[in-house]
């Protein structure tokens, strides 16, 4: 054990992980810890680690067009290409929730259509090169030919 | 640390009872039936608040608290990119035993059994994660060889001691210990009691992984009966195209020393760094000592003579048999796979007679002909394929050609002029160039051993046993002469030394094999592999040495050694000697599972293959 202390550099109070993070986490544990409790049905249950995927102290916002939108299991996708913030037009791959969640939420495969105008705002990745988000939300604004669209959750 | 002592805590009395049961693997199980109550069958649904933040939104990256990781397993946990999941062929990783039921939506148990004698056979679990079905086998079957697949859910058998359902498990894919990077091997094995008590069931789950525990990791769950059997039973998985553009072969990780996140959990819950890195001791209560007076940090953390000094001897259970002889194991449709005899066998057999994929050994050659008679009674052994030129892989060439016989006048065999001399012996040119010697000088291989159907560009087709068989040239990979034999309609491929699960690919340089050569034939494999579900079956594949795999396998090596080629060219880039690059451990996080400090292909030898191949002075 001292070998491994010796490999790394103590310093603790990075500046973007807050203790706001931590207990945001212990929430969602009492939450759905209490809803385990009275439910026999938890559906919550992500195959990969959120929180090793994604900033979930961050918010990332992205206004552009719909390209694909993939609705599946275990995650649905949308991509989405829209600028970054140095202005260089992205292709991002935006996770959603279950087909299961969505179809309960109200979203269908015929919900957005390639061509879309959407925004979204979601937590981005940690890799910044994959150009992925996690859903909190996505808007497609009212046209002439198609009312407005909006979601807003948390993917599970 | 919360996590890890919650993991602890809930789980000492459980092992303080159970620890002492015996472990049992090959015996004969009892007729015990359980008392009344105590049966399994039923739905389940989980009770998630224990471990909660692991289990439902996901552990955080570098939080190994409370798991008695080796230095290994910590390095593979650091160097791993969560990016990593992104790719395709990872997408639908399904969690290994030991980890799945820490996240399962709901499972149901039943009794499977003799429909004459209503014994039980085999008591089943359905767990609706990833949709995987477990069979613990009841009627005292043996557990398969060790040259057998494994599979995402390991093979079972299960018996009553009183009460309690005990499991034994082996036979496990390579998975995870945590889903943030830390890697559980495939010498995994695995111990579980279940206990009902009433409508509840708790699980104890004891994983021993020689690779990358120190120390056996203990968990516990807990379930509840679910009478009303609606909620979720599927849980299908898609891969997709999730990142654009990433290039061929290409896997996400981080050099050592370059993870960014290595200090986020630990800051998370103001701990030590130490005690977020795991390992057997922050398991126990004397490790708040530590965490009270931690070492103090380095001013160069990441300096090569801090890096562990940890061995990482090979711990891997040996995939061959000992008793000297030639076994047999059914692989799918047409093809058999011989193991004991050198490098590894492949056999189809149909109709029009007997095709074979590399001869073993010369010692061994007439094992082999005895083992193919007893698997194609009376037919003709017509076809030799030798994957390479190495002794391992053609040694019984000479014997097995005069075993056989070449039909002259089949469909695919019109052409083959010397048919009275016995099977054809199909290579890429390159095999044959390296074997044989001009007219008038003695060559070391007997011309009786040499390949009489030679090709030169990347492919060779024939249809042979009512099957299409392809046979690929991989460019300057193991060899200059590999190639991989795909058997279409079976869907299984033999891979030669291209892949093996035995240890680090030998690059032979001195025979115009290069790291990248090898690399892009283990792509050009993963390319032609297909999984049946989430990455478990379909095609089946034959590595030139070691246990029959599929396409899971075949990812992790290829992940492997592109990990290790990445950190071996930034050290080169860096300016490192070979030496240098040989101390700073660059396959540290593998050792445990492919390392050798003597014999073939060390370690040191592999590392300095790699250097050289990649032009390193």
């Amino acid at each position: 054990m001292q070998n491994l202390a010796g490999r790394y550099n103590m310093k603790f109070e990075s500046e973007k992980i807050t203790k706001g993070t931590s207990m945001k986490r212990t929430l969602l544990f009492l939450i759905v810890a209490a809803a385990s409790v009275l439910s026999t049905q938890i559906n919550v249950y992500a195959h990969h680690s959120f929180a090793a995927t994604y900033f979930e102290d961050q918010k990332q916002t992205i206004d552009g067009k719909l390209v694909q939108f993939l609705y599946r299991n275990p995650h649905s996708f949308v991509h989405v290409e829209a600028p970054d913030d140095k202005g260089v037009m992205q292709t991002w791959a935006v996770e959603w929730g279950a087909g299961g969640q969505l179809s309960r939420d109200g979203v269908t495969r015929e919900s957005l259509k390639p061509g879309d105008h959407v925004i979204v705002t979601g937590n981005p990745g940690r890799n910044p090169d994959d150009h992925r988000i996690r859903m909190q939300s996505i808007t497609r604004p009212a046209t002439a030919d198609a009312a407005e669209f909006s979601w807003k959750g948390v993917v599970q | 640390m919360r996590d890890c002592c919650r993991i602890k805590n809930s789980s000492l009395l459980l092992v303080a009872a159970f620890i002492t049961l015996p472990v049992f693997g090959q015996g004969v199980v009892g007729e015990f039936v359980p008392d009344a109550g105590f049966d399994l069958s039923g739905n389940w649904n989980p009770l998630i608040h224990e471990d909660f933040l692991e289990r439902i939104p996901g552990p955080e990256l570098v939080n190994y608290s409370g798991i008695p990781i080796t230095a290994g397993a910590r390095l593979w946990g650091e160097s791993w990119n969560s990016s990593r999941l992104t790719m395709p062929e990872h997408q639908c990783q399904v969690h290994v035993s030991p980890y799945i039921y820490r996240g399962p939506l709901q499972m149901r148990f039943w009794d499977e059994k003799d429909p004459q004698s209503q014994k039980i056979i085999a008591i089943k679990n359905y767990i609706s994660t990833y949709e995987q079905t477990r069979t613990i086998w009841m009627d005292g079957r043996p557990h398969p060889p060790a040259w057998a697949a494994h599979t995402w859910m390991g093979f079972s058998t299960g018996k009553w001691d009183g009460n309690v359902f005990t499991v034994y498990t082996t036979h496990i894919k390579q998975g995870w210990l945590r889903r943030d990077g830390l890697p559980e091997s495939d010498q995994a094995t695995l111990i579980e009691h279940f206990m009902r008590h009433g409508n509840n069931l708790t699980h104890v789950n004891i994983v021993t992984d020689p690779v990358y525990l120190k120390e056996p990791l203990v968990k516990s769950e807990d379930f509840v009966l679910n009478v009303n059997a609606g909620g979720n039973w599927l849980y299908p998985c898609e891969e997709v195209e999730e990142v654009e553009g990433r290039p061929r072969g290409a896997v996400p990780n981080y050099l050592p020393g370059k993870n960014p996140f290595l200090t986020e959990y630990a800051n998370m819950y103001h701990l030590p760094l130490i005690a977020a890195l795991g390992g057997p001791d922050t398991m126990y209560p004397e490790f708040e000592k530590t965490i009270k007076n931690p070492p103090p940090a380095p001013t160069n953390p990441f300096a090569l003579a801090e890096i562990s000094p940890e061995p990482q001897k090979n711990m891997a259970l040996n995939p061959n048999p000992t008793d000297g002889e030639v076994h047999v194991l059914p692989v799918q449709g047409n093809i058999y796979m011989l193991v004991g005899a050198g490098g590894n066998i492949t056999v189809q057999v149909g109709d029009m007679g007997v095709l074979i994929v590399d001869t073993g050994l010369a010692q061994t050659a007439d094992k082999v002909i005895a083992a193919i008679h007893t698997l194609a009674p009376g037919k003709p052994l017509q076809y030799i394929i030798n994957t390479h030129v190495h002794a391992d892989h053609t040694g019984g060439n000479e014997k097995l050609r005069a075993a056989g016989v070449t039909i002259t006048g089949a469909n695919v065999t019109g052409d083959i002029a010397d048919a009275s001399k016995g099977a054809a012996i199909i290579a890429q040119q390159a095999v044959l160039d390296r074997m044989s010697e001009p007219s008038g000088t003695k060559s070391a291989v007997p011309a009786d051993a040499w390949p009489t159907d030679t090709f030169l560009g990347d492919r060779k087709t024939m249809f042979f046993n009512e099957e299409p068989v392809e046979i690929l040239h991989e460019k300057a990979a193991h060899t200059d002469g590999d190639s991989i034999v795909f058997f279409r309609h079976s869907d299984v491929i033999s891979t030669g030394d291209i892949f093996v699960t035995v240890g680090y690919p030998f690059i032979d340089l001195a025979r115009g094999g290069s790291i990248e050569g090898e690399l892009d034939a283990l792509n050009n494999l993963l390319d032609l592999a297909i999984s049946k579900h989430d990455e478990e079956g379909g095609t089946y594949i034959i590595p030139g040495h070691g246990r029959l795999c599929d396409r899971w396998e075949l990812i992790e090596y290829r992940d492997m050694v592109t990990i290790i080629r990445d950190r071996i060219r930034a050290d080169i880039k860096s300016g490192m000697t070979l030496d240098q690059i040989k101390a700073a451990r660059p396959t540290m996080d593998y050792d445990a599972r492919y390392g050798a400090d003597k014999g073939f292909n060390t370690t040191d030898e592999f590392v300095a293959s790699v250097y050289k191949s990649l032009g390193g002075k």
